[in-house]
């Protein structure tokens, strides 16, 4: 029986960049290793100049590896092939800006094959999927950032690829935009898709990634599942309804006898993020409705 | 792994033409040098010389066509430079070879875009100049009747004819441009250079007569290779004959065409094979 097949294996993958006629060169890569199974959103962190937007080019096959072997779902990454199940957000898109959100969707629908009958109602059905239907025939240069990343979404899915590559998808977009590009990546979970992101916001990584990886200076310095990494797995948070000092004391006096002890008393806290969701409306959706998001009330941080 | 190639497609070749073209002609540069090529071939009727007869017809279309070539030139390096540099510096080209597309289907397709733009610039010059050539001969016809014994005396097939061939030298043109851009940092660099080619390619063939001349054999060599590396744009300059009787030999005009198609199709492979190493 054969081995399943990553969506990509990157295996002791170097990048130089020459930077000066001498031929003096600069490393933006060094000796990387990674495998992304199929179906899992993966997060590559890193601060600026660390490798990730390199790696991502590579895989691309927007550049070529210096040294070392990069595949996507088995294909060399160089290989025009290995870009047919693969869709690419990149950082801050810059779109043509005469075409009209529907034209530019349909113009890339085409450069990747979809033709036909098929080519209008996926056209429709992805505009349609990051809720920009109502401004699918507005020209691309009136267009805000947020509205931008999720017309470069929308291209990035328009046929219908296995792996989608969000490069800093929501830089620059406020808290809403952000959100909502969160719910679409966990939409592309569940329906199976492989997602790799860069970013930034840490807390967004962690909330949609079940994998990640830290680069700094093109090394790899950490990789594993965000439970692994930053879960306490010999800790446990309770959450209760306010206690009073005496109930407290038994509290104590109960974990003692039991051979424990409590370690932290605390008033649990919404996030800033969720409570801005909270408070502010939502394009097309009065009221700051969204998945996981209550309408009217703050959702309590379950961390300690 | 097995996997199914991608072929190289004239669909989406044809996609990146035609979204090139959108894009020229929605720029202010192309309306501004057509606008100006139109209003200076038609101007030609109120520069002409005042002597009726066939010299004034010929002036229009010497006229008509020193804006051709010039406009040609000028909007030929210009567009070609900045329709690729828009698309690399803007990472649209980012978005876009990350998609199933070869880099040869890329600037092969904005090769066909622009040249589809510079074609539609020469048609229009090329038109306007035949319509105030044809009106003026009508005139000139009923004025001095025995100088057009034999009917009209310009050949508008002619016409035509050189007008296709000056647009397939902008081709030549183009190609060469897009080979520099393939390689170059800046718009400015590719801008530059474009027109040093420009002079160099309409003056080369002065290093070809040169060679006859030259006793070292390793200087003859390098004047014949310069001779050849550059297109000879001299050999486009065939309005000349137009009204000088002979008119334009087809067998002639064949064969620089030939010549023309010829020198996009090396000098086009030489760009992708540049543009296939070139990192974004």
């Amino acid at each position: 029986m054969s081995q399943p097949v990553s969506a990509i294996s990157i295996q002791g993958l170097t990048k130089d960049f020459s930077v000066t006629l001498r031929g003096v060169k600069l490393r933006a890569v060094d000796a990387l290793n990674l495998e992304v199974s199929e179906g899992q959103v993966y997060g590559l962190l890193g601060p600026n100049g660390s490798g990730k937007s390199t790696t991502i080019k590579i895989i691309l096959g927007l550049l070529d590896a210096t040294v070392g072997d990069v595949r996507v779902f088995g294909v060399p990454a160089n290989r025009v092939e290995a870009r047919r199940n693969v869709g690419y957000l990149p950082e801050a898109p810059y779109f043509y800006r005469y075409l009209s959100g529907r034209e530019l969707v349909k113009f890339y629908a085409r450069v990747c094959g979809v033709s036909g009958t098929k080519l209008k109602s996926r056209v429709d059905e992805v505009i349609d999927w990051v809720g920009l239907s109502g401004a699918a025939d507005r020209r691309v240069g009136t267009y805000s950032k947020g509205m931008l990343q999720r017309i470069g979404l929308a291209q990035a899915l328009v046929h219908d690829p296995k792996l989608i590559v969000l490069d800093e998808p929501t830089a620059g977009v406020d808290p809403v935009g952000s959100a909502e590009m969160c719910e679409l990546i966990r939409k592309l979970k569940h329906q199976g898709k492989t997602v790799l992101i860069t970013s930034h916001l840490l807390a967004q990584i962690e909330d949609v990634c079940d994998r990640v990886a830290i680069l700094d200076r093109g090394k790899l310095i950490v990789e594993g599942s965000v439970l692994e990494l930053v879960g306490q797995r010999d800790r446990q948070a309770l959450i209760v309804d306010p206690l009073p000092e005496a109930d407290l004391e038994a509290l104590r006096g109960w974990l003692a006898a039991r051979g424990h002890s409590l370690n932290a008393v605390e008033q649990p806290r919404a996030r800033l993020d969720q409570l801005f969701l909270s408070k502010v409306s939502r394009p097309g959706r009065p009221g700051g409705a969204s998945a996981g998001v209550g309408s009217n009330e703050v959702p309590l941080d379950a961390k300690p | 792994m097995s996997v199914a190639s991608v072929p190289f497609s004239f669909s989406r070749l044809s996609l990146i033409a035609g979204n090139t073209f959108l894009e020229a002609v929605r720029q202010k540069l192309f309306n501004f040098l057509l606008l100006l090529a139109i209003g200076l071939v038609a101007s030609a009727q109120f520069f002409r010389e005042f002597n009726f007869g066939s010299s004034e017809l010929k002036f229009i279309s010497d006229f008509g066509f020193g804006a051709l070539i010039f406009f040609g030139s000028a909007l030929t390096i210009a567009t070609t430079a900045q329709l690729f540099f828009s698309e690399i510096e803007n990472r649209t080209a980012l978005t876009l070879l990350a998609k199933p597309l070869w880099r040869a289907e890329f600037v092969f397709g904005k090769f066909l875009g622009v040249f589809a733009v510079i074609g539609v610039f020469c048609a229009l010059t090329i038109g306007l100049m035949m319509a105030l050539l044809w009106h003026r001969e009508g005139q000139l016809m009923g004025a001095r009747p025995e100088d057009f014994a034999n009917g009209r005396l310009i050949a508008y097939g002619d016409l035509l004819v050189v007008g296709v061939l000056q647009w397939l030298k902008f081709g030549v043109l183009a190609a060469i441009v897009l080979l520099i851009a393939s390689f170059s940092n800046t718009n400015l660099f590719t801008v530059v250079t474009g027109f040093f080619v420009l002079v160099i390619c309409h003056l080369q063939y002065l290093a070809r007569d040169a060679w006859g001349n030259v006793d070292n054999a390793v200087l003859g060599l390098v004047v014949r290779a310069l001779g050849f590396i550059f297109p000879n744009f001299q050999l486009f300059n065939l309005a000349d004959q137009i009204g000088q009787g002979s008119g334009v030999s087809s067998v002639v005009a064949l064969q620089v065409a030939g010549y023309a198609v010829a020198y996009i199709g090396v000098i086009g492979g030489l760009a992708v094979y540049s543009f296939r190493n070139r990192e974004i």
